[in-house]
């Protein structure tokens, strides 16, 4: 293994605790007996129910048969206890065998914690909309960051990848997109942290390989790590975030050490991954035919010197598979992982160190790796009054890949062209006669990054329901990255030498801190219960990013080294803080345990706007109501109905723009630096306000084996920050101000889940979730004279796009023909692009099964997904040009009379065919169905059980992702972002051993 | 850790107090300012920052408004829109419209022209703004300062109004005042012109505050005013103060004209300093070509033809290139399009000859002929041309209108600002380009502009 002093780090870590094992913190009193037993739910056998002796740290767990069994004196007492059941404490007596029959809690869904922040619920208290997604079901599919997880498992969240290179970025949105020009992106809190998730790539020298510079830095998370994600939607939940909440938040939280037995864990897993659908080209046969018929079609007879391959200089006979040979490859990754954890039950642990490889499809020696650390410690005081978490995450990551995606040269090169490799196994230039792509295999692009996330939870409680708490967090996040093109990429006809290499070195620092002393009261009264939370957050983040690019180097070798090179320019350096401060508070109100309220506020000072508008308010209203407490019908077991409405805010504006400054522009002049204005000054703006309202019904049938849940919600921002365009006689074009603008998100999410079967050896659980999302535009003055006004329509969705409708090919001329919808006579790009379509899904969702046949056990998860997207022609050539084109362009005119879908080749030597082919690249005609149904992913796992008594078991598992697209779309993968490799197809085996 | 301590009410008390008070730190949001940028507020309170802030509006007119010698600066585009230049470029383009008089509102170049142009007004009324309120600067420097950006904002005004006609006039940053501007008319912008350069002649000194003539001082502001009273046919004080300057002992005309458009010509009043350490000017990169066709632009046959056999400037200001059958002509007053090391040519903005023409053509309007023809002679002789042979105060200023045509071409549209006010665009232009209408007198205002700011309504005529 190449990076092997990286896996033997993590893993040298996890065993030197091993070897402490035995010390005497965790060591254990000599048992007197063993006992043993099968636990049942009084039907089927328990998996899991965790074994304790109480008042010690001796535990152990039940396997699949329900089998347990653990060393404890006479004297002592047993305590059980399981998710959903009642907690049984059995005294053992003189008994070896004991067998439990666990009662299922009333109030199981009170069971499940679910992390609302700053507080927590559960599914019955609960008063707003939060979806989560446990460990069980990430560890379903092999995925390298945690947002893949949430693809088809959680309504009204839309996820895109955006390439299948690791290290990329992804487009998230929770419930559409509210802001016209503001950042869309959820808010991300790991462990209490609010999390900074915008790249610190730099344009300069990621975009090429990693769709918009976008280095997710949510890579830093390894999703092994994560025990649950919750994702807040509503105005209940997401409030008290204030002006952090509007497009939604995403708690993280990290597996944490329990109370129990120590147990180990040590798993490994090595795989394949390709690309998952490839585009339907033309063979060569075909190309030279779509050629020479263009050559025929504009009248030219003699075939041009540069035509190389139709006029003889390229063998005709070749044919070169550039998808195979460019993005054809197969990755492979690897994965390695060691966990202990365990305590008591004043002091529990866990550490876990992960390694990760994977290589790339691309040809050449590239590869990603990851090394992740974590740990956690949480310690409670003698009377359990002082309780005090630690948490900390470090990762490691290496990301090596050529500097430029080839998905595009894969498309464009014509099939016939050269070899890459010539007889001598050199870089093949077929006498400067076309630019060899695998010559690009020799810049690289190099990215390190280190990332610490690290928070401390202190809590006292003053008197019993009195607790004050306080979380502090500090962490940062590195990145360094390179791209080094050596001269060696050119064709050597150029003459050049190391004098014309290049390097550009970006580094990017961003470091926080956040602390929130809080404050939370809980009082019973009879039927009443209060709980109060009151606290403030001061945080700071400090961002400095830096680009410098070398060029001519004395050599090669010196490539690495920017010190080496002739000039060096400096190409940004930047350095920018943000501070935030707040209030917020919590009211929660229960009656009987049937009627909950739950009000929150949050008032925001923020250092990104101007002094007069730096504070603002946010706050939410929830309620929930348990119709079917007091009640007793025998076919529904639970039913509620709960709303919530409240005002969230967006501060998405990046920082210091309410400034009003002078900036270091390019303008030098007799020996004074270039300083002009940097924008207008409106030291008026303020937040994007967006208003959400939300009702829901929750119901469960069938003594809980079926839930349902329905939820409408409808949210409307306002107060739109945009460029708001400017006459020039103010000096700029724009100015950025809030302006009365409002988007409407509305629609409704639908989700089922059931225990579909179950008996003694055979289990099947099912989930279906659907959403539909609507997204409105519903006003915004003075649209026509903005400079928005070519792209949004009141009334319509922010995602749509005017294109021109195409009207066919005219049998007669063979040319794409549109409709001239002004009917001035001639297109124009104003006037006659009034074909408008969106471009947002209609509806999607996800069907989850879980199927269980004694040790075995089978998870699929379907994602499916109903849409409109750009086809394959979006960003194409007319076909007949020297660039490959999609074997659906065969369906062509030929002669007068033809009724084609694609209009007559050409070389581009007929401009009017070329004119009407490059408006059919923004017409209808590029719109096709992206609808899709996708095997997300599925696993197949078989446990085995090796040693009872010590609680040894082992688990193999086959594990496959993104195995089967159902799609009309022909452009490749209908996610796929066009010159991006698509979303990787991926299989995995591994193995799980838990002692 | 002591239990007593913990359940100490008073403790308890404290701690509670101390979170009531994190919460009231007023300062905590303050941030650091970000690298790269400076309070406007301090620009003008540290004298190197000012100065640069002052600077930039003579890189912003050499790099992209009105004067640039790019190919969007005055000097093609109304090189192109009278009869000093052909183009060669495609048809349909921004160019080509401006070369065919098929001006639309809605053309981009119109848009950029005003844009830019605004935008520098802009920043001159921040800079005289920030120096208002600076209490740092030393009177002198403010002066000296506030003097050279009265200086530029009324050179942008003086191109602003000859293009559009009646237009807007900020004098303030306030955006809300400034996007709903009227227009106000002609003699109006001319007043507020003349007004800002006699409060400019009063700032500034007579020396140029860094050595080298790139940046206005009171000859540079004088020699504008000069120019503005000739537009505004004000002939005496024209003569006046071109008088000033032609009588000046820091500038002379050069007698070498070959020499003329080099960084030391003694004739140049303000020059452009290049971006560049070593670099020339961006005029050579525009005008010069090696092979015809011309790849961008070239001079007309009428001016070539109407200069007189052996006149210098044809021989020496002209550049020539044939394909044996067919010769095109090139502006090559600037001849260095590379860096070459030390800067050897810097782009004139203002030079004494036309000084010379200001006053002839003043004098002659005033009857004072004798003194026109001698000034009209000086620069033809310059040329190396004999004394003109007119007499009448009509061939006098014929005279004159035909010698600025043949020593000021290609210099920021002069020929077109000269036709326009001589009232003889019409009698020009009509036979020679097909697309003349009368209206082309002005330029339109951008059509978004209007859309944008109601208050500017109406429209120029004919558009």
């Amino acid at each position: 293994m190449k990076n092997s002093y990286r896996c033997n780090l993590a893993l040298t870590g996890i065993f030197a605790f091993f070897l402490n094992y035995n010390s005497p913190i965790f060591s254990q009193d000599p048992p007197q007996k063993t006992i043993s037993g099968i636990i049942t739910s009084g039907a089927a056998p328990l998996i899991g129910v965790n074994v304790l002796v109480k008042n010690s740290t001796r535990g152990s767990i039940s396997d699949l048969e329900g089998q347990y069994s653990i060393r404890a004196a006479e004297n002592d007492t047993l305590v059980f206890t399981y998710v959903g059941y009642k907690t049984k404490e059995v005294a053992v007596g003189n008994v070896s065998i004991l067998n439990v029959v666990m009662e299922v809690d009333a109030q199981a869904l009170d069971a499940v914690v679910i992390n609302a922040g700053y507080y927590t619920t559960t599914d019955i208290k609960s008063t707003g909309s939060i979806d989560r997604v446990t460990a069980a079901e990430i560890d379903k599919q092999p995925i390298n960051n945690p947002l893949e997880a949430l693809q088809g498992r959680v309504t009204g969240v839309d996820i895109i990848q955006n390439s299948g290179a690791p290290g990329g970025g992804f487009k998230v949105r929770i419930r559409g997109q509210n802001s016209l020009m503001a950042g869309n992106e959820p808010l991300y809190i790991i462990d209490g942290v609010p999390y900074d998730t915008q790249t610190l790539a730099s344009a300069f020298n990621s975009g090429g390989i990693i769709p918009f510079a976008d280095a997710s830095p949510l890579n830093a998370i390894n999703p092994e790590s994560i025990e649950s994600i919750e994702i807040l939607k509503d105005a209940d939940a997401t409030a008290i975030y204030g002006s952090r909440g509007a497009n939604g938040v995403v708690l993280i939280t990290t597996k944490k050490g329990k109370e129990g037995k120590t147990q180990i864990a040590v798993s490994s897993s090595t795989g394949i991954a390709h690309i998952n659908r490839k585009a339907n080209l033309l063979n060569t046969q075909q190309y030279l035919e779509v050629r020479r018929e263009a050559f025929a079609n504009d009248g030219i007879t003699v075939y041009p010197a540069w035509a190389y391959d139709v006029n003889g200089t390229w063998d005709i006979n070749r044919y070169t598979d550039w998808q195979k040979e460019l993005i054809g490859g197969t990755a492979n990754t690897r994965q390695l992982k060691a966990q202990v954890s365990g305590g008591s039950s004043k002091t529990q642990f866990l550490l876990s160190g992960q390694y990760q490889e994977e290589t790339t499809v691309f040809p050449g020696d590239y590869n990603y790796d990851r090394l992740t650390v974590n740990s956690n410690l949480s310690h409670q005081g003698k009377e359990d009054r002082f309780k005090l978490t630690f948490t900390a995450g470090y990762t490691l990551e290496k990301n090596r890949l050529p500097d430029r995606d080839f998905t595009q040269d894969a498309q464009w090169l014509p099939p016939n062209a050269p070899a890459v490799y010539n007889a001598e196994g050199n870089i093949n230039w077929e006498n400067s006669t076309w630019s060899n792509p695998l010559a690009r295999l020799d810049s690289k692009y190099k990215q390190d990054s280190k990332n610490l996330i690290s928070n401390t939870v202190i809590s006292y409680s003053i008197f019993d329901n009195l607790e004050v708490k306080v979380n502090a967090s500090y962490g940062f996040s590195l990145l360094e990255s390179t791209t080094a093109i050596p001269h060696t990429i050119y064709d050597p006809a150029y003459g050049l030498d190391s004098g014309a290499s290049t390097l550009t070195k970006s580094k990017g620092n961003s470091s926080y801190w956040i602390t929130e002393p809080q404050i939370r009261w809980q009082k019973n009264f009879s039927v009443n219960t209060f709980d109060v939370i009151i606290g403030t957050t001061f945080q700071q983040n400090d961002i400095e990013q830096g680009s410098t690019m070398g060029t001519g180097f004395p050599t090669n070798d010196f490539l690495n080294n920017i010190a080496a090179a002739n000039t060096r320019t400096i190409l940004e350096e930047d350095k920018t803080s943000y501070k935030y401060q707040s209030i917020f508070g919590r009211i929660n109100y229960s009656y009987r345990s049937r009627l909950f309220l739950n009000a929150t506020g949050r008032r925001d000072g923020s250092s990104r706007f101007g002094s007069n508008n730096k504070y603002g308010n946010f706050g939410a209203l929830g309620a929930a109501w348990i119709f079917t407490k007091g009640t007793d019908l025998s076919w529904l077991s639970f039913g509620k109905l709960r709303g919530s409405y409240g005002l969230t805010g967006n501060d998405q504006i990046g920082d210091y723009q309410y400034l009003d400054t002078y900036a270091l522009q390019d303008y030098p002049y007799d020996g004074n630096i270039g300083l002009v204005p940097a924008r207008l000054y409106n030291p008026n703006f303020k937040w994007e306000k967006i208003i959400k309202r939300e009702a829901a019904l929750e119901l469960q049938f069938l003594e809980n084996k079926i839930a349902l849940s329905v939820a409408y919600y409808n949210n409307r921002s306002s107060n739109q920050l945009i460029n708001y365009a400017l006459p020039g006689t103010t000096g700029f074009s724009s100015i950025q101000a809030n302006l009365n603008a409002e988007v409407e998100n509305s629609g409704f999410e639908f989700e089922v889940n059931g225990t579909l079967l179950k008996n003694d050896n055979f289990s099947w659980n099912g989930s279906f979730n659907l959403s539909l999302p609507q997204n409105r535009l519903l006003a915004f003055p003075g649209l026509e004279n903005s400079s928005y006004a070519n792209r949004y329509i009141i009334g319509e969705p922010l995602n749509i796009v005017k294109l021109y409708q195409l009207e066919g090919v005219n049998p007669e001329t063979g040319i794409f023909e549109f409709n001239d919808f002004n009917g001035d006579g001639a297109l124009s790009s104003e006037g006659d692009r009034q074909y408008i379509t969106d471009l947002s899904p209609k509806f999607f969702g996800g069907l989850s099964n879980s199927l269980s046949y004694k040790n075995w056990s089978l998870d699929f998860l379907f994602q499916f997904a109903k849409k409109k997207g750009y086809n394959q022609y979006r960003y194409t050539e007319p076909p007949g040009i020297m660039l490959n084109h999609f074997e659906s362009v065969l369906d062509r005119w030929q002669q007068p009379g033809d009724q084609a879908h694609m209009q007559r080749f050409t070389t581009g030597e007929n401009y009017e065919a070329y004119l009407a082919y490059s408006r059919f690249t923004q017409s209808s005609g590029v719109i096709s169905d992206a609808s899709f149904i996708r095997l997300r992913s599925i696993k197949l796992a078989y446990n085995l059980v090796v040693n009872r008594d010590k609680g040894t078991s082992c688990r193999v598992y086959l594990q496959g992702l993104n195995l089967l697209t159902i799609s009309n779309f022909e452009g490749g993968d209908p996610e796929q972002l066009k010159g991006f490799i698509p979303p990787l197809r991926r299989i995995t085996l591994g193995v799980q051993l838990d002692m | 850790m002591k239990k007593t301590i913990y359940h100490s009410i008073k403790y308890k008390f404290h701690l509670l107090l101390f979170l009531l008070l994190l919460c009231g730190c007023e300062d905590f949001l303050e941030v650091e300012e970000p690298l790269g940028q400076i309070n406007s507020a301090e620009v003008f309170e540290d004298e190197a920052t000012a100065t640069a802030a002052v600077t930039s509006l003579y890189g912003k007119l050499r790099d992209e408004v009105l004067l640039t010698g790019k190919a969007e600066g005055l000097g093609v585009l109304m090189g192109i829109y009278s009869d000093e230049m052909i183009y060669y470029g495609f048809g349909g383009e921004p160019l080509d419209n401006f070369y065919q008089h098929q001006v639309f509102p809605d053309d981009l170049l119109i848009e950029n022209l005003w844009n830019v142009a605004y935008s520098l007004i802009y920043m001159c009324n921040g800079v005289l703004e920030g120096l208002a309120n600076s209490t740092k600067l030393s009177e002198e420097s403010k002066s000296q300062l506030q003097g050279e950006t009265l200086f530029v904002r009324a050179f942008a005004y003086s191109y602003l109004v000859e293009l559009f006609g009646d237009i807007p006039f900020p004098i303030t940053t306030d955006y809300e005042v400034n996007n709903k501007l009227s227009k106000l008319p002609i003699p109006t912008i001319y007043e507020n012109i003349i007004s800002d350069l006699l409060e400019a002649k009063t700032l500034l000194g007579t020396t140029y505050i860094s050595g080298e003539r790139v940046r206005a001082n009171k000859i540079v502001a004088t020699a504008l005013l000069a120019r503005i009273y000739l537009y505004t046919e004000q002939w005496e004080l024209a003569v006046a103060e071109s008088n000033t300057l032609i009588n000046n002992s820091v500038i002379s005309l050069e007698p070498n004209i070959e020499s003329e458009f080099l960084k030391e010509s003694t004739s140049a009043m303000l020059q452009f300093k290049p971006k560049f350490e070593g670099g020339n000017t961006e005029e050579a990169s525009t005008y010069l070509f090696a092979t015809g066709p011309p790849p961008f632009v070239s001079l007309t046959p009428q001016l070539i033809e109407s200069f007189e056999d052996g006149d210098l400037r044809r021989q020496l200001w002209v550049g020539e290139v044939t394909d044996g059958t067919e010769t095109w002509f090139y502006p090559n007053k600037y001849k260095l399009q590379t860096n070459t090391g030390t800067s050897m040519e810097y782009s004139i903005v203002l030079r004494l000859a036309e000084q010379y023409l200001i006053r002839a053509e003043a004098r002659a309007k005033l009857g004072q002929l004798t003194g026109a023809l001698e000034d009209l002679n000086t620069i033809r002789n310059r040329a190396g041309l004999m004394d003109s042979e007119a007499t009448t105060q009509n061939e006098i200023l014929e005279a004159i209108s035909l010698e600025r045509y043949h020593e000021l071409f290609s210099e920021f549209g002069h020929r077109w600002f000269d036709i326009k006010r001589l009232g003889i665009a019409n009698e020009i232009l009509a036979p020679i380009k097909p697309g003349w209408k009368p209206t082309d007198i002005h330029l339109p205002l951008p059509e978004n502009e209007l859309l944008m700011n109601p208050n500017l309504n109406p429209q120029n005529p004919g558009y």
